[in-house]
């Protein structure tokens, strides 16, 4: 049952750290929008789902690869891949706000409860995805390789390849860059002044509503970028992938301490590594499986997270 | 007295049922009773559905939505809790019946309290390490838990994976009432006895202790655990109620359809049946009635909308809940009419 | 007047710490069976932070609470409100869709004992407690003078009258010790008169009351001793007018010493 897991445990390592950047990016979208709103962004995993479309389509009809064609090479290889990530990003960051606008944005104003607020966000998010099943005709939806995952060498037997090298050091990089701005930036410090204390932000005269909106918009770029990654890895997609990459994400949100910037990394790192030893070990069929095991231990046992930050209900 | 209340038909029937005495209310809801028992007889009329035969229609979708509506309601309307993964309650009851059905002699009204009893046990062990937790948790792990207990049952050998199980044996006769495939009126009229009875409980517990502790929770959840309600306890029991209920139609339904497979319990199911809630008027007996009624109905009536149908449900919670967050009936505004008893007397 | 009796509520050197901020300084407070205490101080002094330490909304960071022989603490907030400890909020929190007299039955539900399967199954004992508690209820909302409006819902009620169903509300527990957060908040100078004797009827009806009040004058007519807070620290704790002319709490709430202006 293990031998799997120690035979192949560099490569699996290697796997588990680029799968792992991806979660780190998709749980940003959960953690920063909760951070501001102090609710589940809902629909995350349905933004990340068309984040894979838009880096799907600009290679197929942008720059009209298709299953056959010839890998890109040289600047060609750089041009196209860039596209992609920002057109995911693109994609992505417009739908994010899509969904701020239309799920949450009026049931705030009125103030009504956190009820109805759930409700309406898990109504945008099927909307999302059975908008995209009815333009896909439920069928999965191939990527074409623009990237020719060549292997760049050896570590410790295992492969290095080009797809998930890339992965690691661009999504490294983005998430880097996001925590810069949201540290450093005039609006990133607004964003956490609002997620520590809302009324006091507004009394120092933060834009409230302009602050939720960059969030969400922030959120849905590093949800975005993580469809760009996947597809490069993975080169398939289909209307309901974002459920499990939803429920893993938010996972590592949690595991992180939800609300928690750092905390999504760390949580993302070790969902992404825990998932690939967990399906060596137990079978893929299994690993959503796990990940709820993980979930709900951690609520059961840390429910604040390895990092900290509160998510109970706040007390009178 | 305004006699514009009288084209409000929640007020006109509240006024109806308030002023009526005990006689009247027997004789009202043994004609609706009757009433509605007989609609597998309109099968030829109107109200016929193109694909299915109205009679199977009436036990699914439309019956088994309203039973799983209330019992959803139980969850969402009146202690406030969003429950997404209320088809693994309907799963564990309907594969219950499957395994026990097809492997022991048990029949499925002896195998109904056993299917009952595994889905109040998975709520309780769900409920107790979320319903600490602030709403929102709640939501998504159920949310999760609906997906886990289809992919256990279709990744597990004793629930013959993807294949589902076959051959699971129907109800055994009831007095002269038979059960059959091609007729399905009989169902029907189990269903109507078990949303009656469904109807029965929500309304006894809601004038008591337990509807109070629920509303309060609803309303005020800090407020009510510091008004001595112990706030845990009736959540888990809330919760657990719900999962019964779902059991319960679970149990039945594989009883019914004799064949079962996990693709029946995707989240589609969780969320249909929360559009169910929502659309009615969440909270209102009657309003969750009406909207899975018309829910439920609608897709298999109107053809072009079956195709699009987790599609319409989904915008009919966005809206509803920004537009008429209270849904077609809401909640009953018990004062008007205690304040208009008063003005009268 | 009712006759002052032993410690009910002891504070013992309590600390409370958010974070880097200490909200209560080593706090020692005593209330004793019936009386009324005021607890007064400056906005941001602790005072409220004193009720959430006490019904269990906090635990304190260090120090002994203990109520009638019970250290406070540990217990979850429904069994400190069984204990007999009952709040009002300062901001009103009543359950806003249920009628006036749901509301003080829902307190009255704390004492009981029937459950789930008692109300499904119309059990014996479920009845009767229903009956009680209603009954219990309505003489309730009598003896605080609110009866007229028991089948409204609390959120159509007057302003006045949902404060004073809070008070209701809490005495639907029964408690021992009644803990009044601002009960005259917003009124004007006729209502706070008859709150005044509002609060002094509970008290000789055998409540203790502990009070956070802002309007001096009500203070001072109806407590029996008054405790100052001032960041987090009791600064004073004596009769009424002996604190009120107390330089410290002078100083305090006009921000020089008394001596300066």
């Amino acid at each position: 049952m293990f031998a799997v897991l120690i035979d192949q445990f560099w490569s699996l390592t290697i796997a588990g750290i680029a799968l792992g950047f991806i979660y780190v990016l998709v749980s940003l979208g959960y953690t920063m929008v909760y951070g501001v709103l102090r609710m589940i962004n809902f629909a995350n995993s349905e933004i990340f789902m068309w984040g894979t479309f838009g880096t799907i389509v600009t290679s197929r009809d942008i720059f009209g690869y298709t299953q056959t064609s010839a890998p890109a090479t040289g600047p060609k290889l750089a041009l196209v891949l860039l596209s992609q990530l920002l057109i995911s990003m693109a994609v992505a960051g417009v739908t994010a706000i899509f969904v701020e606008y239309v799920a949450y944005r009026r049931l705030r104003a009125k103030g009504t409860n956190r009820l109805a607020t759930l409700i309406s966000a898990i109504g945008i998010s099927i909307v999302l995805s059975e908008l995209m099943r009815l333009l896909t005709d439920s069928r999965p939806v191939g990527s074409p390789r623009v990237l020719e995952k060549i292997i760049l060498g050896e570590v410790w037997g295992a492969n290095l390849r080009l797809d998930t090298i890339i992965t690691i050091f661009a999504a490294a990089l983005i998430y880097f860059l996001l925590e810069r701005f949201v540290k450093l930036s005039r609006m990133g410090k607004a964003i956490r002044a609002v997620s520590m204390n809302e009324d006091a932000a507004k009394l120092m005269g933060v834009n409230l509503n302009r602050v939720i909106t960059t969030t969400f918009l922030v959120g849905g770029l590093a949800t975005g970028a993580a469809g760009f990654f996947y597809i490069t890895v993975f080169e398939y997609t289909k209307f309901n992938i974002g459920f499990t990459m939803g429920m893993a994400a938010f996972t590592a949100a949690v595991l992180g301490g939800i609300g928690n910037i750092r905390g999504a990394f760390y949580g993302g790192l070790f969902l992404g590594l825990l998932e690939v030893y967990a399906s060596a070990v137990l079978g893929t069929q299994w690993k959503a499986v796990t990940v709820f095991i993980v979930l709900v231990l951690v609520l059961l046992f840390k429910p604040n997270g390895l990092f900290g930050e509160a998510v109970q209900t706040t007390r009178a | 007295m305004k006699i514009r209340n009288y084209w409000n038909l929640r007020d006109y029937g509240a006024n109806i049922w308030e002023n009526a005495g005990r006689p009247v209310r027997v004789a009202i809801v043994l004609v609706s009773i009757v009433l509605v028992g007989l609609l597998p007889f309109t099968g030829g009329s109107f109200l016929a559905t193109p694909i299915a035969s109205f009679d199977a229609v009436l036990v699914y979708p439309v019956g088994m939505f309203v039973l799983m509506s209330l019992g959803l309601n139980i969850v969402v309307g009146k202690s406030g809790m969003l429950d997404l993964g209320y088809v693994a309650f309907f799963a564990i009851g309907a594969y219950t019946m499957a395994i026990l059905g097809t492997t022991t002699k048990l029949n499925t009204w002896e195998i109904m309290p056993i299917g009952i009893a595994f889905a109040m046990i998975a709520g309780v062990l769900l409920g107790i390490p979320t319903l600490r937790l602030r709403g929102d948790y709640l939501a998504i792990v159920t949310l999760g838990f609906g997906e886990i207990v289809r992919l256990v049952v279709l990744n597990s050998t004793w629930s013959k994976g993807p294949n589902g199980i076959a051959n699971i044996p129907m109800p055994p006769h009831i007095g002269p009432l038979k059960f059959e495939l091609e007729n399905q009126r009989v169902f029907f009229w189990v269903v109507m006895a078990m949303i009656l009875l469904t109807i029965w409980m929500i309304r006894r517990l809601s004038v008591r202790r337990p509807g109070r502790a629920w509303e309060a929770i609803r309303q005020d959840e800090d407020a009510a655990e510091l008004m001595g309600v112990p706030t845990l306890k009736y959540k888990i029991w809330s919760f657990t109620l719900g999962a019964a209920v779902g059991g319960a139609a679970g149990v039945l339904y594989a009883s019914k359809n004799l064949y079962i497979a996990p693709e029946m319990f995707t989240l589609n199911v969780s969320i249909l049946i929360l559009a169910c809630v929502v659309f009615g008027g969440i909270g209102n007996i009657w309003g969750v009635v009406i909207g899975a009624t018309v829910l439920g109905y609608l897709p298999d009536r109107i053809r072009f909308i079956s195709d699009a149908r987790l599609l319409v449900f989904g915008l009919v919670l966005v809206i509803v809940m920004n537009f008429r967050p209270d849904g077609l009936l809401p909640r009953k505004k018990r004062e008007k009419a205690i304040v208009k008893r008063e003005a009268n007397a | 007047m009712a006759k002052i009796g032993k410690t009910l509520l002891k504070l013992d050197n309590v600390t409370m710490k958010f974070g880097g901020v200490t909200a209560l300084n080593g706090v020692n407070l005593e209330v004793k069976e019936g009386e009324i205490l005021a607890l007064i101080g400056p906005n941001g002094a602790g005072k409220t932070t004193v009720f959430n330490v006490i019904t269990g909304v906090y635990k304190q960071t260090s120090g002994i609470v203990d109520f009638d022989g019970t250290s406070l603490g540990n217990q979850k907030r429904f069994q400190v409100t069984a204990l007999g400890v009952a709040r009002t909020f300062q901001n009103i929190r009543l359950w806003g869709d249920m009628t006036a007299l749901e509301n003080v039955i829902t307190a009255t539900d704390v004492h009981k004992k029937s459950g789930v399967v008692g109300a499904l199954f119309g059990l014996p004992r479920a009845r009767r407690e229903e009956s009680e508690n209603r009954e219990r209820a309505m003489e309730i909302l009598r003896f605080i003078g609110i009866d007229e409006y028991s089948d409204r819902l609390a959120k159509n009620l007057p302003y006045g009258v949902q404060r004073r169903l809070e008070i209701a509300r809490a005495l639907g527990t029964s408690p021992k010790l009644l803990l009044l957060d601002e009960p005259a908040a917003g009124f004007n100078p006729a209502e706070k008169v008859e709150l005044a004797a509002t609060i002094k009827k509970v008290r000789d009806a055998g409540y203790t009351v502990l009070l956070i009040e802002h309007d001096m004058s009500l203070i001072m007519g109806i407590s029996d001793r008054v405790v100052v807070l001032d960041f987090g620290t009791k600064i004073a704790d004596d009769i009424p007018s002996v604190v009120q002319n107390d330089p410290r709490v002078i100083e305090a709430y006009l921000g020089v010493p008394a001596d300066a202006s």
